[in-house]
């Protein structure tokens, strides 16, 4: 029974980060209507200046999110004003074809700067665990299950309670309209984007601490994403956590009860499932 | 207009005369993508064994040098591509013979298009039984029989006070790491002991706190890992995270890099893995002079440590060069039957292939021990292992 416990935690612990990881995607998507296919690379992007960070400078990991958030926001900003706001509102295709080409130049520059080592950011903390009704509880996934947590919570109350939340849901409901109310619509996107970049930076630099960075996570997490926000739905930010847990939970059960191959067939399973009978996701109201 | 017609011939003779004096290696090899980490071994340790030849003064064939070239593709790890290429190598670059690729799914596939042409293929990256197992003519391999790699780990367990009594067997579901637990499960029967896990998990996977909780519950004494380097660093940082504590794990690769030990730091301590190849000063070679000698040119020209797959690649060139010498030709036929009767010794080890195109190699245990690599067990005890070793909290 323990052992059960014990993989329910560790599901949990790890579907927090698969939220914080897909949060940035689900938000681009529903705002923007941008599949970013980059997203992977920006989390990897993340991962690399919270591991630069911390080995250059000696920057804790986690005092170095904000930092790295800040950062990504930047590059996310400059990358929809200038070269996404070249096919707003073009068909999906385009969107599709640009983003990926995004995520072959972030990976062979990866490669070219950072080269293919695999890195970890490795605190003296790294690694420790606290015991509490005899199960173990990663220091590093509780923390960054925490932060995870706040983050997405953040934006939720971002999103309902302040201007710029409110222009940002107002945008993605109907543009002619926000408009009208005087929001300048370029700047709502960049700014979305920005934000979304922000969130991949935050889960780059707790994935580098929880496991490695290399230019190639890219696509796996991409994929993962992907199925989180589906499975989630678009609508709000706590559909991403329950598509994140719900992910989680679904691969350790797997791995404990059917065998660890077929973890990707059940989670791919689900999102197929969800697709045929709930297509605007889980939490989402409309299609 | 005459005049430049002959001009025009005697430009194509001559071109021709020099296309002769020339033999041209071709590789398919991971330069980017997932695995450029490994693929830039065989990629370097081809330049420099070609490198070294010519200035040697090339291959003798009938009493004239030929240089040797290498036209090397980056496949991107995609396996796909890597097979188009092969098949691009041999028809429009006309490459005289074949190295080959980094992992044995990539070898596998490749090994087709050598026997197909009629071409042999020396490779230096894949293991696994399935690539020689088929009755190909056209393949040699130059890494140990995969089903034998934990041989040597186990026949170490032997010797370990306590001696380990229960067993966990890890392995990926590619083709090299399901012939290794097929043959591990073997050792460890023979040697008396009881494997109590057998599990198999996707290649790549990032998450094993299921399957540590899962051993932590039936606590086998060793844990042998099958899998990649970028899964062994997620295994060993989850098995601390998760306080896993079996008295020894051993893995097939990633312990004798350097890379593990940085991205590991202090955590890198008592894994134990397994190399195919020690620099040590004992493995004469005809071109470099020995092993340790070229471990230390290798480090100044490519600016790291070279490994077992460096080392197997140089090995691969130089069986090439040996081979083409031997048959006095390069008719990929004639040099495919030299290739069988080949016998020396090289920085790598010894070079002979058997029936199935594999050489035999013993692997040597190593373990990380104070931060460095310390070789363990080879034929007998070479250094005292550190068992069992200290759970995480006492570290």
């Amino acid at each position: 029974m323990d052992l059960l416990f014990q993989v329910i935690v560790n599901g949990l612990l790890l579907g927090g980060l698969y939220a914080l990881m897909a949060l940035g995607l689900a938000l681009v998507w529903g705002v923007l209507n941008i599949v970013n296919l980059a997203h992977g690379a920006l989390i990897m992007l993340g991962g690399y200046a919270a591991y630069y960070l911390f080995t250059l400078l000696g920057i804790d990991p986690f005092l170095a999110l904000p930092l790295v958030m800040m950062m990504l926001f930047v590059l996310g900003y400059i990358l929809q004003r200038y070269v996404l706001s070249l096919i707003a509102r073009s068909p999906m295709f385009n969107t599709l074809l640009i983003t990926f080409g995004l995520d072959v130049i972030f990976m062979v520059l990866a490669q070219l700067l950072f080269t293919a080592d695999f890195r970890t950011i490795n605190p003296s903390y790294a690694g420790t665990h606290v015991t509490w009704f005899n199960l173990t509880f990663p220091t590093v996934q509780l923390f960054s299950f925490a932060v995870a947590m706040c983050l997405t919570v953040g934006l939720w109350l971002m999103m309902l309670h302040t201007r710029i939340g409110r222009a940002i849901r107002a945008t993605a409901q109907n543009l002619s309209a926000a408009r009208l109310y005087g929001v300048n619509p370029k700047q709502i996107y960049a700014l979305t984007f920005g934000i979304g970049a922000a969130l991949a930076g935050a889960a780059g630099d707790l994935y580098g601490v929880v496991s490695q960075i290399t230019p190639y996570i890219g696509a796996t997490l991409t994929a993962k994403c992907f199925a989180i926000a589906i499975i989630g739905g678009l609508e709000n930010p706590l559909g991403v956590i329950v598509g994140g847990v719900l992910l989680a939970l679904i691969e350790s059960l797997t791995a404990l009860y059917v065998g660890p191959t077929f973890v990707d067939v059940a989670s791919f399973g689900v999102l197929v499932l969800v697709l045929i009978i709930r297509p605007q996701g889980l939490l989402g109201k409309t299609a | 207009m005459k005049k430049t017609l002959i001009a025009l011939a005697s430009l194509l003779v001559m071109g021709q005369a020099i296309a002769q004096d020339v033999v041209t290696l071709g590789a398919s090899v991971q330069e980017t993508g997932a695995l450029a980490n490994t693929g830039r071994y065989y990629r370097d340790g081809y330049n420099f064994a070609v490198a070294k030849i010519n200035a040697k003064g090339g291959v003798k064939v009938a009493g004239k040098s030929y240089q040797l070239a290498l036209k090397i593709l980056d496949n991107q790890s995609d396996s796909n591509l890597s097979v188009r290429q092969y098949v691009q190598l041999l028809n429009q670059d006309k490459v005289n013979f074949l190295l080959g690729p980094f992992a044995s799914n990539f070898a596998l596939a490749d090994s087709s298009v050598a026997e197909k042409f009629q071409v042999p293929m020396i490779q230096g990256g894949g293991a696994s039984d399935q690539i020689f197992n088929r009755g190909y003519k056209y393949i040699f391999g130059t890494l140990p029989v995969a089903s034998r790699y934990f041989e040597s780990t186990v026949a170490m367990m032997k010797t370990l006070n306590p001696q380990p009594k229960t067993v966990a067997i890890l392995y990926a579901d590619d083709a090299f790491d399901v012939s290794v637990a097929e043959g591990t499960r073997q050792w460890v029967k023979q040697a008396g002991m009881k494997v109590i896990q057998d599990e198999r998990y996707s290649t790549n996977a990032s998450d094993f706190s299921t399957l540590i909780s899962k051993l932590r519950s039936t606590n086998p004494d060793a844990v042998l890992v099958a899998g990649h380097e970028t899964e062994v660093l997620n295994f060993i940082r989850q098995a601390k995270s998760l306080n896993f504590n079996p008295k020894m794990y051993s893995f097939t690769v990633g312990v004798p890099t350097e890379d593990f030990r940085h991205a590991l730091g202090k955590d890198a301590n008592y894994a134990f893995g397994m190399t195919s190849w020690v620099p040590s000063p004992q493995n004469k070679d005809e071109y470099f002079g020995d092993a340790k000698v070229f471990a230390s040119a290798y480090k100044a020209k490519f600016g790291y440590d070279p490994d077992y797959h460096a080392a197997s690649a140089v090995a691969d060139v130089e069986a090439f060069a040996k081979a083409i010498e031997l048959a006095n030709s390069i008719d990929p036929k004639k040099v495919r039957d030299a290739i069988t009767q080949l016998n020396f010794k090289s920085l790598y080890g010894n070079v002979a292939f058997n029936k199935e195109g594999q050489i035999s190699l013993p692997q040597t245990v190593i373990q990380v021990q104070h931060d460095a690599v310390v070789d363990i067990y080879g034929q007998s005890l070479i250094n005292k292992p550190i068992y069992p070793m200290p759970s995480w909290d006492k570290r």
